[in-house]
């Protein structure tokens, strides 16, 4: 089966697919470094003029501040509340485990406009819309889902006997915990974090019930870039996304590996 | 709305009860450390979800006291009705699309060595990383009169007009398609990884080709699968607001936009609040339908074993 015309077929059929579906991030990632503002793909000529655009206008800069501000606080909510959470999804013999499964999923998957137009309603009464706070409170539902899921799978492939090794010479459960269980389990951690964030910082309709009047996080801002005009910043703005992203994973990652060492010591 | 408990309560416990893990026997009160692990988490979920919902479900059958009127005023509004059919027509062809372009990269994917299959998972989880903002704008880029599909159609003399691709049907499909194929691979992945590989060599030391081998032993074992992503990626294509939004014209408005409208610009909240209403049901009973079929617990492993 692993050779022979059909085998070829296939082979051809999945890279068309893949092209289908990496190109437009080519695209966004050539284009934001076109020289002309007009969409053209391929661009005349590179340049890094809309990045300077964007360091240059005060709004954007804002909007990467409230976006940042929103998603590590979302991020640290979902994480706070999902690691445990999953934990005992995972190990603790629960009744109606399917029922939190079924809310997780339904968490995951109600559209943002529900979710939007809910909390707008149910946080109006109490003064709670144009805040930074309140935005990641709401933000933390959709975003634990991709908390749980990515540290209950680490927790579920984690060799449990090592936890109890741990046990048996003598270290205490939350210790072996904390010493073993968490350090291997990290990286799906990490993920989830990192998952936690894009899914705030690419959130667009909870931000604009909740937020969108006083303050602009960065989906909100190139929304309403992309419907003005159809410059290039807002491509250059999503690759600004990207990094703030790729750089919470590193830190994360690199504060993980630090909190290990003076563990090991 | 039942509060979490009283689901949890009416349904029966779990067969993983029986079953106790190194957690639980050591567990110094068992009764009160799931309380603390996951009462947070359920907490805050009944607070700034379950609640807010109700608060909205409440809003929708106020009209002079409880009344279903902004319901009837949904269903009989020939323009909302035909948002919800342009919803479902949308949907189904997006899921449909999804479906045939992400059957075969999922099978290679399940079937192909690890390094082929780390580089092809890779692949498919890079756009992740771009919002859908993005993701839409650059096929506006692509699609626009003057974007690259029409000026390599006139170039190799195709067409002598560029054609209008943008604000129709086709460009939201071809949007939202690619959008959603990750979910779709992903999940058609989780269940085809559960496939034992031995059933198939076992067809074909019995004398199947590689074809009837597929045909006959491997398809219809990953139906299920099929039938769950294709579950999955319906419903969350019924919730699609800003791909519909900037790549479509106006008769591809889906009912996320109009509930936008309802809300943000009619200031209508109680109908707006009905159509949400609407919409939630019609996906909690696909998730219902899913769950039936599946049991959740398959996303567990769906992404990463």
């Amino acid at each position: 089966m692993r050779t022979g015309p059909p085998r070829i077929a296939l082979g051809a059929v999945v890279t068309c697919t893949l092209a289908y579906l990496l190109f437009p991030v080519l695209v966004v990632v050539v284009i934001s470094f076109s020289s002309v503002g007009y969409l053209r793909f391929p661009p005349p000529s590179l340049s890094l003029r809309w990045y300077a655009k964007l360091l240059d206008t005060p709004a954007w800069i804002e909007s990467f501040w409230v976006t940042l501000e929103v998603g590590s606080l979302t991020m640290a909510f979902a994480t706070l509340l999902g690691v445990p959470a999953a934990f005992a999804l995972l190990r603790l013999p629960i009744r109606g485990k399917a029922a939190l499964n079924a809310l997780l999923l339904m968490a995951l998957i109600t559209p943002s406009i529900i979710k939007g137009l809910a909390t707008y309603l149910f946080f109006v009464p109490y003064g709670l819309i144009n805040s930074v706070v309140g935005l990641a409170c709401a933000q933390t539902v959709s975003a634990l889902p991709y908390v749980v899921i990515n540290v209950g799978a680490s927790l579920k492939g984690f060799d449990a006997t090592l936890e109890r090794a741990a046990i048996i010479h003598g270290a205490r459960p939350l210790t072996a915990i904390l010493r073993i269980t968490l350090p291997i389990i990290a990286p799906g951690i990490l993920v989830g974090a990192v998952f936690a964030f894009l899914s705030s910082a690419q959130e667009l309709l909870v931000a604009i019930f909740l937020l969108g009047t006083v303050r602009k996080p960065l989906a909100v801002k190139m929304w309403e870039g992309v419907r003005e005009s159809v410059d290039p910043t807002i491509a250059a703005a999503s690759s600004g996304v990207i990094l703030m992203a790729v750089a919470l994973f590193v830190v994360a990652a690199l504060l993980q590996k630090r909190a290990r060492r003076l563990y090991a010591r | 709305m039942p509060s979490p408990r009283e689901v949890m309560d009416a349904l029966p416990a779990e067969d993983a009860r029986l079953l106790p893990t190194p957690a639980a026997v050591r567990a110094p009160r068992p009764g009160l450390l799931p309380l603390l692990l996951l009462g947070p988490a359920v907490a805050w979920t009944f607070l700034f979800f379950l609640l807010p919902l109700a608060v909205m479900v409440w809003q929708s059958v106020q009209h002079d006291g409880l009344s279903l009127f902004h319901y009837r005023k949904l269903l009989s509004t020939p323009l909302y009705l035909s948002a919800i059919m342009t919803t479902f027509q949308i949907s189904l062809g997006v899921t449909a699309g999804s479906l045939l372009l992400g059957y075969p990269v999922a099978y290679v994917i399940a079937t192909a060595g690890p390094r082929v299959r780390g580089l092809v998972l890779l692949l498919v989880v890079i756009p992740y990383w771009l919002d859908y903002i993005v993701r839409s704008y650059s096929w506006m880029v692509l699609l626009g009169r003057m974007g690259l599909v029409n000026r390599s159609l006139i170039e190799i003399g195709l067409i002598s007009e560029p054609l209008s691709l943008l604000y129709s049907i086709w460009s939201v499909n071809i949007g939202m398609i690619q959008i959603l194929l990750p979910l779709m691979v992903l999940t058609l992945y989780g269940a085809m990884h559960g496939i034992d590989q031995r059933l198939v060599q076992a067809a074909a030391i019995h004398g199947a080709g590689p074809w009837q081998a597929f045909r006959r032993v491997f398809f219809p074992l990953s139906l299920p699968g099929v039938y769950g992503a294709s579950l999955l990626t319906f419903v969350v294509s019924m919730g699609f607001y800003i791909t519909p939004a900037l790549l479509g014209g106006r008769k591809q408005t889906m009912i996320s936009q109009l509930i936008y409208t309802l809300a943000s610009d009619m200031l209508d909240w109680p109908l707006a609040s009905a159509a949400s209403v609407l919409l939630l049901i019609l996906s909690l009973a696909i998730v219902l339908v899913y769950n039936r079929l599946f049991s959740i617990d398959r996303l567990w492993g769906g992404a990463t074993s």
